[in-house]
């Protein structure tokens, strides 16, 4: 950063609880989501999904389709326009193989297999119904066990690399107690409760997309690719997500064929996926088998730490949950190995969804840290205490900030870990049900992307800050904004905030936890950037009370501008403004991490949660009735913001653990549960006590902002902690989630 | 067919309205309303929630399975018409940005529609009134404390919604029972649409197209409720709501059972005549009244017939109704409340029985006079239980009758294996249904809702 401005770390507006700022437009109907815009002469599009997992469409009733009143276009494989990218091609980062209508095959159940296009979507709908399509069916797999392990080759996105530190032979050798466990996770769905859903309409070689992105630069050069036009020439608007969790990074197959249809008729077209289409061409998390082998010598101490993690895959694409990943960066082992394998099924491609890797890999690790806490005789707590890693793992690199001991100190405290029984099966309360306590340690790394940022100091003394942000519910209008405010040195009603928008400056990609940071980065120097030439100005300006101080610092605080340490000289950036001439200030910004941080420090948030469940002994229904969360996320910019983003993250925790996945039909292959009535995710009355409390952490390394990123890390030590608490009340160790009453009555 | 409704405090006539068009899709693709989502159109998720109100006042409804038919003569109110003329923001709105109760925003229309219905109606049992939406970002908890923020704010005098005479009059939609039994007798093959919670699934989901259809909504005399000394009796268009709480006082167990069984938005829409009529072996109504001995009333024309309700229920898909009968009332003795109700579910509320039991077990002097054991998701029709309920009559009322009529049970059901249960599993938990009235009965606690921390 220019060193001629002070850091802010702790600003007047960041660090506050501000509501959000586009709050009052979500709670009049007024905020446009991607499917509520509907321009003149708009055609519908609906895709027919394939009802087999595998094989080929020997035969459609196009002409029954075609013939139906109001149906405009009925597009297949044998008719359809040609693009110019190739659909095996990856054009961008997070980018996955595309199905548009490329051939006549089937590679799981859910592919668009056609489209059709209809002056209403009513006749669009039934002419993909009556295309009532033939196929010819090959025998499916879509189980873990119906297909051969095999070894990843690592290499980037998609394919985990495994990493082995010390002697994970000599490590078990040296065990005086061990175990080997495995554990179990399913697929499952993102549904976010917009579902995906595109406008597009073209302009010559120009278009325009209404579509929900949580990296809008990036979907532009993809859609471009596919079109054969430069991305400048793709705007991607996207004000508001309706949710993303992962699945709205980068263009599905839909969204290029309602792309190419719109280029066909020169007509906008609107396509917008049903729930039921949810469990389709939009990714997934992959069902993953962890086994765990773990050994501990006569004191506690992790002699060995060994995940291995199976993973399914599409037949025709990579992404494998890196699951065992989650076992690297958290306890001090005398040696870690982490495996990755995977079998490929007739599935769709998975991708990333709310904590790739860690959410899988920690249910396992800190349930089977349970397993070996108990054999060991140890309290949970004390068990991942004795094993605290105080620098990172294997590498030992030091930790830019760890606070992860006030995590479990203040969590316990809040929870009344204290007394808790070692042995399962001790608690009842006074209504005769059973009682168990668990707790399990998260971890997420906090990465950074790449985004960039325009600030502009107005003659009137307000400003305008743009990057194209996503803000799919996280909070980015808000928080960024605060950020920026910040920066400049104004108060937030005095900064206009332009986000969601591909014209403005890279804002990024919405994921990974890094959105804060990165966008957040950019926005800061750009607003530094701005203060730093309205420093100059001033100091050369022989009007100015700040004229000479070349040298010194400058600080910017509520619209003035003074040199660091000395109050009693300063000046309204509107004056500095105007004797300069009266013309706006512009900076730039961006965000990035210097590689070389990255190699110095090892950099995660971290957090500790504590669950109690209630457990009927006749019937085996389950009840989360407590959960705390206690996290370290470096510097919260809105606490309002974070403590949402957490319990939200801990209600996902519930979900995996005792409601959500999808089951196949092992015959057909497709779904039997692709809707929310089948697909469960909790409502409000199965959440009972939850609390969040947030751990500061002053991080100087991470990022100039000491933010870390709080999307992602609360669903990860949920799903272990409630899966031990279930094991806590009734003494039975189910090793596969979602965890089911039968289970509990055959275990 | 014309009909005439309010929509946001106007008065809104359509001459021709598609008779299977949903009120969603109106609002979003004909009026431009597009604050109202859609996240399942299935009635799954509530984002899609509208408060509809008719003489009996508010209530929320999802739009998804709402045909406009169905509002002749209702106001309806968005979340675009929640705030008032000059733009001032409905206490709730204005709650649910304070506490944060909206993230990505998809789900904060429905959820605003239901939050300032329950704030119209004094409403303050929130877990229950938002058990309908659903969210994925917020973990539900500032939405709670929005709700409970608004709660002391007095309504907004805009709120008031008047009600439009309805247009009536048509084929389609009669006016009382007489009209209804000479319409649907002179075109039997007609589909009779009551609350639409399912065959709104039939059209949205099925791509079905329904035609002729009969509106049954205006038909107030199907919507009687009576209890005298010796009956219950009730009309086949009572929603669920109503029901709901006609069987608070009567039979708690059953009305805790209808709390759990859909949300606010499909309680408030579902008829107990349409979950009796449509056969479902997992409809949650039948095992209730069949364990109180209900009578069903069927109507053809002029001609009634009455059954027992378990002999309504033929083989999966078929009931014992003809074409053009119709249900009109199911009615019960008054009785001293012996009935209780067990609904397993995969997740706890709102959800598809794996089995619901119901049970009423009469005891005199230690011994089981009579017994009634009913279970849905057992079968492919709502059953009784035989051999279990031979196993108890005339015994000791104790455990190891108890265990003896448990053991029956294989004999009575052979359930299947499926998504949301095994086989084993179900026949273990109606099982453990039966010991558990027994525990209850002795005076133990067994529901997890009862218990406190």
């Amino acid at each position: 950063m220019p060193d001629t401005v002070q850091p802010i770390r702790f600003g007047s507006n960041s660090g506050q609880p501000v509501s959000r700022r586009d709050g009052i437009a979500k709670v009049t109907g007024a905020a446009t989501f991607s499917a509520d815009n509907s321009p003149a002469n708009l055609l519908h599009a609906v895709y027919l999904p394939a009802t087999i997992a595998r094989g080929r469409v020997t035969h459609f009733d196009t002409a029954a389709a075609q013939a139906h009143p109001g149906v405009t276009h009925v597009i297949t494989p044998a008719n359809r326009p040609d693009v110019q990218g190739d659909p095996e091609a990856k054009p961008t980062l997070f980018s996955f193989r595309v199905e548009i209508l490329q051939d006549d095959s089937v590679r799981y159940a859910g592919q668009p297999i056609a489209l059709v296009l209809g002056e209403t979507l009513e006749a669009a709908t039934e002419g993909a119904r009556l295309l009532a399509p033939q196929y010819a069916a090959e025998p499916v797999a879509t189980d873990l066990d119906d297909g051969a392990p095999f070894d990843i080759e690592p290499g980037g996105f998609g394919r985990p690399q495994g990493m082995v530190h010390g002697d994970i032979d000599a490590g078990h050798a040296a065990a005086r107690q061990a175990i080997d466990v495995t554990y179990e996770t399913p697929a499952q769905y993102h549904n976010a409760m917009e579902t995906h859903a595109i406008v597009a309409e073209w302009d010559g070689d120009r278009l325009t997309l209404d579509v929900p992105s949580q990296a809008l630069n990036m979907s532009c050069a993809a859609y471009a690719y596919f079109f054969g036009i430069p991305a400048e020439n793709v705007t991607v608007r996207s004000p508001y997500l309706g949710g993303g969790f992962g699945s709205k990074a980068i263009p599905i197959g839909p969204n290029i064929l309602a792309i190419l249809a719109a280029r066909m008729t020169g007509r906008p077209v609107k396509l917008m996926l049903t729930r039921q289409q949810m469990f389709g061409p939009t990714g997934h998390r992959p069902a993953t088998r962890q086994r765990l082998r773990m050994g501990i010598d006569a004191t506690g101490a992790l002699t060995a730490l060994d995940h291995e993690s199976l993973s399914a895959s599409s037949r025709f694409d990579d992404f494998f949950e890196p699951a065992s990943n989650a076992s690297q960066g958290l306890y001090a082992a005398g040696a870690l190995r982490s495996v990755h394998k995977g079998v490929r099924l007739d599935i769709g491609t998975p991708g990333p969804m709310r904590a790739p890797g860690e959410a899988s890999g920690a249910a396992a690790l800190e349930c089977a840290m349970d397993e070996m806490a108990h054999a060991a005789g140890m309290d949970p707590l004390e068990f991942r205490l004795r094993n605290y890693a105080e620098t990172e793992p294997g590498t030992g690199k030091p930790f830019s900030s760890k606070a992860l001991r006030d995590c479990y100190l203040q969590g316990a405290e809040r929870f009344g870990w204290d007394g808790r029984p070692l042995d399962p099966g001790q608690m009842r309360d006074e209504a005769g049900l059973l009682v168990g306590w668990g707790m399990g340690t998260a971890l997420f790394p906090c990465p950074m992307f790449a985004a960039e940022a325009r600030a502009t100091l107005r003659p009137d003394g307000t400003a305008l800050v743009e990057t194209s942000a996503a803000d799919m519910g996280q909070g980015a209008w808000t928080s960024l904004a605060q950020i920026a405010a910040d920066s400049l040195g104004l108060p937030l009603d005095k900064v206009a905030f332009n986000a969601g928008h591909s014209s403005l400056p890279d804002g990024g990609v919405a994921g990974g936890s890094g959105h804060t940071a990165t966008a957040g980065t950019a926005l800061h120097e750009a607003g530094c950037d701005v203060i730093r030439q309205l420093g100059e100005i001033a100091a050369t300006d022989p009007a100015s009370p700040l004229h000479g101080a070349g040298n010194a610092r400058f600080v910017a605080r509520d619209g003035h501008l003074f040199i660091e340490g000395d109050d009693s000289r300063s000046e309204p950036f509107t004056d500095i403004l105007a004797r300069a001439g009266g013309a706006a200030l512009t900076g730039s910004g961006k965000g990035v991490r210097p590689p070389e941080v990255g190699q110095e420090f090892a950099m995660s948030s971290h957090g500790a949660v504590f669950a109690e469940v209630r457990i009927d002994p006749e019937l085996c229904q389950m009840r989360v009735t407590r959960l705390v969360g206690a996290f370290a996320a470096g510097r919260i910019i809105n606490p309002k913001l974070a403590e949402s983003q957490l319990m939200g993250g801990m209600i996902w925790g519930t979900s995996f653990a005792l409601h959500e996945k999808v089951t196949h039909d092992r015959t057909t292959g497709r779904i039997v549960n692709a809707d929310l009535a089948g697909y469960h995710v909790p409502v409000n009355a199965d959440v009972l006590g939850l609390e969040v409390i947030t751990v500061h952490e002053d991080d100087l390394h991470v990022n100039v902002l000491g933010v870390k990123g709080v999307g992602e890390i609360g669903i990860v030590g949920t799903v272990g902690a409630i899966g031990n608490a279930i094991w806590h009340a009734t003494g039975k160790r189910i090793r596969r989630f979602p965890i089911r009453i039968e289970d509990l009555l055959t275990a | 067919m014309k009909i005439t409704f309010r929509l946001n405090g106007e008065t809104v006539t359509l001459e021709n309205a598609p008779v299977t068009a949903t009120l969603l899709d109106w609002l979003r693709e004909d009026r431009g309303l597009t604050g109202t989502k859609e996240g399942c159109n299935e009635g799954d998720c509530g984002a899609c929630s509208v408060i509809v109100t008719d003489d009996r006042g508010a209530k929320a409804l999802n739009a998804c399975i709402l045909f406009l038919p169905q509002l002749d003569g209702k106001a309806v109110r968005t979340v675009e018409g929640l705030s008032g003329p000059d733009g001032t923001l409905h206490p709730v709105q204005e709650a649910m940005v304070t506490h944060h109760g909206s993230q990505c925003g998809f789900c904060t229309p429905g959820f605003l529609a239901s939050m300032a219905c329950a704030h119209l109606n004094g409403q303050t049992d929130y877990d229950d009134r938002l058990a309908g939406n659903l969210c994925r970002c917020t973990g539900y908890t500032p939405i709670i404390r929005a709700a409970e923020a608004a709660a002391s704010e007095p309504v907004p005098d805009w709120m008031a919604d008047a009600v439009p005479e309805a247009e009536g009059g048509s084929e389609y939609a009669p006016s009382n029972s007489d009209e209804l039994a000479r319409i649907y007798h002179a075109q039997p093959e007609a589909t009779l649409v009551a609350g639409a919670t399912d065959v709104g699934l039939w059209v949205t989901k099925g791509l079905k197209t329904l035609d002729p259809v009969i509106f049954l909504g205006r038909c107030e005399d199907l919507k009687t409720i009576d209890v005298t000394e010796t009956e219950v009796r009730a009309g086949a268009m009572v929603d669920m709501e109503r029901w709901r709480a006609a069987m608070a006082d009567l039979h708690p167990s059953y009305a805790e059972m209808i709390r759990r069984y859909g949300s606010v938005q499909v309680r408030g829409a579902a008829t107990l005549g349409g979950n009796i009529a449509n056969g479902s072996p997992i409809g949650d109504n039948p095992p209730a009244l069949i364990a109180l001995g209900a009578v069903l009333h069927l109507r053809k024309g002029d001609d009634r017939r009455s059954l027992p309700l378990e002999d309504f229920f033929l083989e999966y898909g078929k009931q014992d109704r003809e074409p053009g009968e119709f249900v009109e009332a199911l009615s019960f003795p008054r009785q001293a409340d012996r009935l209780r109700v067990y609904k397993l579910s995969k997740r706890f509320d709102q959800d598809i029985s794996a089995v619901c039991g119901a049970m009423r077990i009469t005891i005199e002097d230690g011994r089981v006079t009579e017994a009634r054991l009913a279970f849905g998701g057992m079968a492919g029709v709502p059953k009784r239980a035989a051999h279990a309920e031979a196993a108890l009559r005339d015994e000791a009322w104790t455990l190891e009758t108890v265990t003896a009529a448990r053991a029956a049970l294989a004999r009575d059901f052979q359930p299947m294996d499926d998504m949301r249960a095994s086989a084993a599993y179900r026949l273990d938990a109606a099982g453990a249904m039966l010991a558990r009235y027994f525990a209850e009965d002795q005076g133990l606690v067994t529901s997890v809702l009862e218990v406190r921390a």
